[in-house]
């Protein structure tokens, strides 16, 4: 270099002689690493470096001789591997896992050093070449020359899959080595694990519950069998998280699922005397709840209970219905639906998690059974009365309102709602006149519950009928304010009725005793002169009368009777002894009602204020009466009224039906005119549709009668058919 | 004149026939409604007619012979002479035909008017003319449309005056007279059925419908559609039918 040239840059240049390799260089590279690679696997390594290792994997790459180094790589592995499976093949019993394990941990290891150390080839020579890295490729040839070797292969299988056998027969075993094989498959793809253990297992699995179930079903009662199941379940699910995969718990799952409980859903639910009909009857919550559990993890599992459950419900519901003697009284009637109602409902809320298909499965039953008798809405209007009367005395307003609500919801049910309305109107006038009602705020309360239910209409007339006893009560203050000459002599107290609001009694023709008949004029005088254009007729059949009465060893008592038989006793003030016929001629009273009231006056124990002769239970036209000198009752007030709601007899229940239906004919006919005016031209079945529709919440409208009302209205000029489709119909403004 | 096509000329020759109108007025009756017969019989009768006054002399001396001595009317006793004349039983069905040719209000009687404008429609004058009419208004039950309307008619003419409903007998009695000349096999069934069950009159609507159901519904109830908007008397029917074992179900 020239000294003039100080400042030149430095310059490197390639050499000036091509180097060449020494051929044997790559033999001499690859056979140390050869011999790295058997100490290696032989445990031995702690003398290598891994320094000049892996510097001699770079240069043979680096020379282009990485083909070289892979190739010798796998056929080294091959062969260590071949001689692994050697020794693992030979192991015997219980050693057979084991030796495996440590001959894949040991594997493992190896893999991850080798793979250090040929890193450079890893991320250069296979890279550009697209062959598998080392490490999977590590993982391949143990899959090829160890897993899949022909006497590996099947045995290895066989021998986890015995494993899960004995544990599931209650041996316990080493689930920590089972977890490192399955591990392993898993590691080596999930293909391997799925192909070479999981699908086998899976089909072990199948037969092994295929045969506990049917062992189990044919020893086994429903509740046990179903325990059984859930602990299976309950066992594989723990098996999973201990040394399966997670993805195999949806699989093993669904085999149990199949095998114990799909296969066996049928013979299970309808099993005698522990299936699910038994469990109802007998309020089993917990077995319920299980098989709630289990059976809505299979198709069909839940409608098949639902079905059973439906169908049994409604047998049962049928059979109570319809049932002679459990219809004799009304209120134990209807406290059994409510009964049953709340059983299904606890039922539901507990075991079946308020599954809301299973109410809806409960209220349609209930809805069919009840309305099978024709009587269940007087029965539950009888129930409403009875509690209204006495049945809730004493009891807390919050728990009144839980028994109006319990009510409200049985009739709901009901189909023929019309029905109900005759009979509560019926009752709680009875109840209203007779001043028997426990609580005022409980009428009112229901007859709100009924107006949110019903609407405006259904309850009208009924508030008409409080508001008219209220009305009566500031009558009767005016009334004896302006005569106080009155307050001497008996005490009159009318009830002033509006006819539309009340239910419709024919009068009843009485001849009122003296004393009352002037006091009843001065009434209607009075009441006629503040209220012009009105009419007063006399109820007789409805009232009430408190008598003293003095009998003949001096007994003095109070008498609570009927208007009728207030009439016939006063008659014995002026004869001892009267007839039949004497009495039937001074009173007027009709045969029948005249019968049944000497009946209650003479025939009953404790109550027979008068003797018949002869003594016989029927009343004869030619019987005798004279007063009871003998009459005797620890009591001073004696209560001989019958003015008290009754089931009905056989003819009234008659006449009341009939009334129901000739009351449906004009609201048919509304119903009918109604929608024709909006449609104009309607066809038959669709008016009967509608019909039927905007009856609905009163009564379920019987097509027959429809088509009457509709021939009515024809015939009326109301509407026409057409006159090409017969099938239409016109409106006529 | 114009020249016709044949069919119109068949048309004129018919109208005029029927009508008796002079062949000036048929063809004015025709053109006016547009060659169509039965429209163009509305026209002609709608018109004042101006009648030669033979045809009316001869009406009247007819109208007379049978009208009731107190009463602008022909009653019964004159239709009784009537029939005679025709040579016909007074049940005789064609006395129904003729009554719907007038258009009478009610049975046994005819007013003038109806008397009148029946004979007129039918272009008769006279006994004799009317007398070979006859076998043209029995032919004319067996056409479909024309029993339809006498069908009809029958209802209203053969119910009580003042009453909205036909009595039963009276129906039963119409329906055999009527079913005669259009054969329906369940006709004796009906009456039967009605007798024993019903006991009510007959409405309107259930009559026109019972023709319906005799046209529509075969004797073997094969095509009864218990949907079908029949009226409650009808369906009550069916039901005794099979109760009877008249029909298999």
């Amino acid at each position: 270099m020239s000294n003039n040239q100080k400042k030149r840059n430095f310059q490197i240049e390639a050499f000036k002689h091509r180097v060449v390799v020494d051929p044997k260089y790559a033999d001499k590279t690859w056979q140390i690493l050869e011999r790295a690679i058997h100490q290696i696997y032989n445990q031995d390594a702690s003398g290598l470096s891994f320094e000049e290792l892996y510097r001699n994997a770079y240069n043979m790459v680096l020379h282009k001789f990485g083909e070289k180094l892979y190739t010798g790589f796998i056929a080294t592995m091959t062969g260590h591997l071949k001689e692994k499976a050697k020794l693992i093949e030979a192991a015997q019993g219980g050693a057979f896992l084991e030796e495996l394990n440590k001959k894949w941990n040991e594997h493992n290891k190896a893999l991850e050093m080798i793979r250090d150390i040929l890193m450079y080839m890893d991320r250069t020579y296979i890279e550009s070449s697209k062959k598998p890295h080392v490490h999977p490729m590590g993982l391949s040839l143990w899959r090829d020359n160890v897993v899949h070797s022909p006497k590996i292969h099947t045995r290895l299988l066989n021998t986890l899959l015995d494993l899960v056998h004995r544990e599931r027969t209650g041996e316990v075993i080493d689930r920590g080595l089972v977890r490192n094989v399955t591990k392993m498959f898993m590691d080596l793809g999930e293909s391997v694990y799925q192909d070479d253990f999981e699908k086998p297992f899976l089909e072990a699995s199948s037969e092994f519950y295929k045969v506990e179930s049917q062992e189990f079903i044919e020893s086994c009662d429903c509740g046990d069998y179903l325990k059984k199941a859930e602990k299976r379940l309950t066992e594989e699910i723990d098996r999973v998280g201990h040394y399966l995969d997670a993805k195999s718990e949806d699989k093993i799952t669904s085999v149990v699922e199949r095998e114990m409980i799909a296969n066996h859903m049928q013979r299970l639910v309808h099993m005698e005397n522990s299936g699910l009909v038994n469990m109802l009857l007998n309020d089993k919550y917990e077995d319920l709840g299980r098989m709630y559990n289990l059976f809505r993890r299979v198709t069909n599992g839940l409608a098949t209970v639902r079905d059973v459950m439906t169908s049994h419900l409604r047998e049962m519901g049928k059979q109570l219905v319809t049932d002679p003697e459990k219809s004799k009284d009304p209120v134990e009637f209807v406290q059994r639906l409510l009964d049953e109602r709340d059983k299904y409902d606890k039922i539901i809320s507990t075991a079946f998690g308020n599954d809301k298909t299973f109410q809806n499965a409960s209220n349609s039953s209930f809805e069919y059974f009840i309305n099978l008798n024709a009587r269940s809405p007087e029965f539950i209007s009888l129930f409403v009365d009875d509690k209204l009367r006495k049945g809730l005395k004493g009891i807390a307003d919050v728990d009144v309102e839980v028994i109006l609500d319990k009510v409200m919801m049985l009739f709901r049910y009901l189909q023929e709602k019309d029905v109900f309305e005759k009979y509560y109107k019926q009752h709680l006038a009875k109840r209203l006149l007779s001043g028997k009602t426990v609580s005022d705020d409980a009428e009112k309360s229901l007859i709100v519950k009924l107006k949110t239910e019903c609407g405006y209409q259904f309850t009208s007339k009924l508030e008409g009928m409080f508001t008219d006893m209220k009305t009566s009560e500031d009558t009767m203050r005016g009334f004896y304010g302006s005569h106080p000459e009155l307050s001497e002599g008996p005490t009159l107290i009318v009830q002033v009725l509006t006819t539309g609001s009340w239910p419709t009694q024919p009068a009843v023709p009485c001849n009122l005793p003296a004393e009352v008949s002037v006091l009843c004029e001065k009434f209607r005088s009075y009441y006629l002169g503040t209220h012009t254009g009105r009419r007063l007729s006399w109820q007789t059949n409805m009232g009430t009368a408190d008598i003293k009465a003095v009998f003949g060893k001096g007994q003095k008592h109070e008498l609570n009777v009927s208007t009728f038989q207030m009439c016939v006793l006063m008659l014995f003030n002026n004869s001892d002894r009267l007839s039949y016929k004497e009495i039937e001629q001074a009173t007027e009273i009709p045969a029948p009602d005249l019968k049944r009231c000497l009946q209650s006056l003479a025939c009953v124990k404790g109550k027979n204020v008068i003797k018949k002769e002869p003594m016989s239970k029927d009343i004869g036209e030619d019987d005798l009466f004279v007063v009871n000198d003998k009459f005797a009752s620890k009591f001073y007030k004696v209560k001989i009224g019958t003015v008290v709601a009754q089931k009905e007899t056989e003819p009234e229940k008659q006449e009341t039906r009939q009334r129901v239906e000739e009351d449906r004919k004009p609201q048919i006919e509304a119903a009918i005119v109604r929608i024709m005016k909006s449609r104009k031209i309607l066809d038959h079945n669709n008016i009967i549709a509608e019909v039927t529709k905007q009856l609905q919440p009163r009564f379920l409208a019987n097509p027959t009668e429809i088509k009457k009302r509709i021939e009515s209205l024809i015939e009326r000029d109301f509407l026409e058919r057409d006159n090409t489709d017969r099938k239409l119909y016109r409106y006529l403004a | 004149m114009h020249k016709l096509s044949r069919s119109n000329r068949d048309k004129l020759q018919q109208f005029v026939a029927i009508t008796g109108a002079s062949d000036k007025n048929a063809l004015q009756a025709l053109k006016a409604s547009d060659w169509q017969l039965e429209a163009a019989f509305d026209v002609f009768y709608s018109q004042p007619q101006p009648r030669s006054n033979g045809d009316m002399r001869r009406l009247e001396e007819l109208y007379n012979r049978y009208k009731d001595p107190y009463s602008d009317m022909i009653l019964a006793e004159g239709i009784s002479v009537l029939c005679s004349d025709l040579q016909v039983e007074p049940q005789d069905i064609v006395t129904l035909v003729l009554s719907w040719h007038m258009n009478a209000a009610t049975a046994c009687e005819f007013s003038k008017e109806e008397f009148f404008g029946g004979l007129q429609a039918l272009g008769v004058d006279s006994i004799g003319k009317l007398q070979e009419k006859l076998s043209f208004m029995r032919s004319e039950l067996k056409d479909e449309q024309k029993f339809h309307e006498i069908y009809n008619f029958a209802f209203g003419w053969a119910k009580e005056k003042g009453q909205k409903s036909l009595a039963l007998d009276t129906a039963i009695g119409m329906w055999q007279l009527l079913f005669a000349e259009r054969e329906w096999p369940l006709v004796n069934h009906w009456c039967d059925f009605l007798q024993d069950h019903h006991n009510k009159a007959i409405s309107k609507d259930t009559w026109a419908q019972l023709l319906e159901f005799a046209r529509t519904v075969d004797p073997a109830l094969s095509n009864y559609d218990a949907e079908g908007a029949w009226p409650y008397l009808i369906d009550e029917f069916v039901e005794y039918l099979y109760d009877k074992s008249v029909v298999e179900k």
